[in-house]
């Protein structure tokens, strides 16, 4: 039940950092890098949840980026869908594996895997996009690009974890009663 | 890991494999579906976008705003306020005018349409517009502005089209040089310092061709394009000789940056 309610609200929660992403302006002095919040709390998720749920987090998050960034021009798909279910599956794989470590070690886990997560699924897509249009070009702003939205995730993080974790010990644990020994 | 999860992962995969191999035809479908649903939100959004920004704005000026201020006391506030408002009218007037001026004018059917948003994406320079199919509104049909050439729509939904920008290097556009013979493919740069107010390149130029700066690029009309001949796409900043070809900087026309109402060209007269 409880992982039932933690996925709804990831479900919500992915929503809403994608609006509001895609309200935030990009960030001038950092050569017009992003802040992207989805794979931040894509791993939050991925760290908490067990590995069904995780993976129906996967695929939900996956399909909405994969339609969120959907570029189409001239009839031809820039980045296929698909490529972001995976690349969230392996991310979530990854995360899911530091699901035991404690809460205390866990926010600086949460926060690496956040900061790692978003610079490689920007370098994924600008690989994606180099290969598909062809020819090697590289820019110091697409170096910015690639890690200042990692960097950005790394710092907000540890917040997220703050806040979320709270709202979820506010969140009544129905599997904990069942396991309690009886007397 | 036990089989169950084995399985669940090799599915996903598999499901990841299937959706890439859509045809782009169903996928501008799913698009345009995804985009009408999320419209609303998103559209608040960049409602709440434009307030940051302005309010960015507004703190990047506080230190003229003090010099002006100074400057200001001597003047009568309500008047300034009344000619400011006066003067926006105006210019908002004079804008419509032109815009109007430039539809009754163009040998093409143009559909007006606002700048809903800007778009803020990593690697795609592309703008919201509040026009779509129901407008008729098509994909790959060329958005402009009296001034120059905005970039072509790319995903169509009922009430809203995304356009991809000319600085955007997937928008390529066959182009001439006014004055010379010279024909070349225009593109965006693919990471752009500055994306709004970004530069283009003009490639496959004659090597040995006599290009200077400041001349006009136009759209050349190619057969079976997406663009007409004879829309201004920007000025040439500078030009370069490669080993085989030439390559000319140019500098869009239109400040894409400040646009905020453009034109859909979706046929003839």
């Amino acid at each position: 039940m409880k992982a039932l309610i933690d996925l709804i609200a990831l479900f919500a929660g992915v929503f809403i950092a994608f609006v509001v992403q895609h309200a935030l302006p990009p960030m001038a002095d950092l050569h017009g890098a992003q802040v992207l919040l989805v794979p931040m709390v894509f791993c939050y998720a991925a760290v908490v949840l067990p590995f069904p749920a995780m993976l129906a987090a996967a695929f939900y998050t996956g399909l909405f980026s994969d339609l969120f960034y959907l570029h189409i021009a001239g009839g031809r798909v820039e980045i296929p869908p698909g490529v972001s279910i995976i690349y969230f599956v392996i991310l979530g794989c990854i995360s899911n594996g530091f699901r035991s470590v404690p809460e205390a070690k866990r926010v600086w886990i949460f926060a690496l895997l956040s900061g790692v997560g978003t610079s490689a699924f920007l370098l994924l897509q600008f690989l994606m996009i180099t290969w598909h249009r062809g020819g090697w070009e590289w820019a110091s702003a697409a170096a910015w690009r690639i890690l200042a939205p990692g960097l950005m995730a790394f710092l907000i993080a540890p917040l997220f974890h703050l806040i979320t974790s709270h709202i979820d010990n506010l969140v009544p644990d129905f599997s904990r009663k069942g396991r309690a020994p009886r007397r | 890991m036990n089989r169950l999860n084995i399985a669940l992962v090799i599915g996903l995969v598999a499901v990841g494999i299937y959706l890439s191999t859509l045809s782009s035809e169903t996928l501008v479908g799913i698009k345009a579906t995804f985009m009408g649903v999320l419209a609303p939100f998103l559209n608040t959004g960049s409602a709440v976008q434009q307030n940051i920004g302005s309010f960015g704005q507004r703190l990047k000026t506080l230190d003229e705003l003090e010099v002006e201020n100074t400057q200001l006391r001597t003047e009568n506030q309500a008047l300034r306020a009344e000619n400011s408002l006066m003067r926006e009218t105006l210019s908002e007037n004079q804008r419509l005018r032109l815009a109007l001026d430039f539809r009754a004018r163009s040998p093409h059917r143009l559909v007006a349409a606002r700048v809903i948003s800007r778009d803020s994406s990593t690697w795609w320079n592309t703008i919201r517009i509040n026009r779509g199919f129901e407008d008729g509104v098509e994909a790959d049909q060329p958005v402009l502005t009296d001034i120059g050439l905005v970039g072509k729509t790319t995903t169509v939904s009922k009430n809203e089209a995304i356009v991809v920008l000319v600085t955007d290097e997937s928008c390529r556009i066959g182009a001439r040089i006014e004055g010379t013979r010279e024909q070349g493919i225009v593109s965006g740069v693919r990471v752009q310092e500055n994306a709004l107010e970004g530069i283009l390149r003009m490639n496959f130029l004659s090597k040995n061709a006599e290009i200077s700066p400041g001349m006009e690029v136009l759209t050349a009309g190619v057969a079976h394009g997406s663009f007409p001949q004879g829309i201004v796409i920007g000025k040439v900043r500078d030009f370069s000789r490669r080993a085989l070809d030439g390559q000319a900087t140019i500098e869009p026309a239109v400040d894409l940056s400040a646009i905020e109402d453009v034109f859909v060209l979706v046929g003839k007269k």
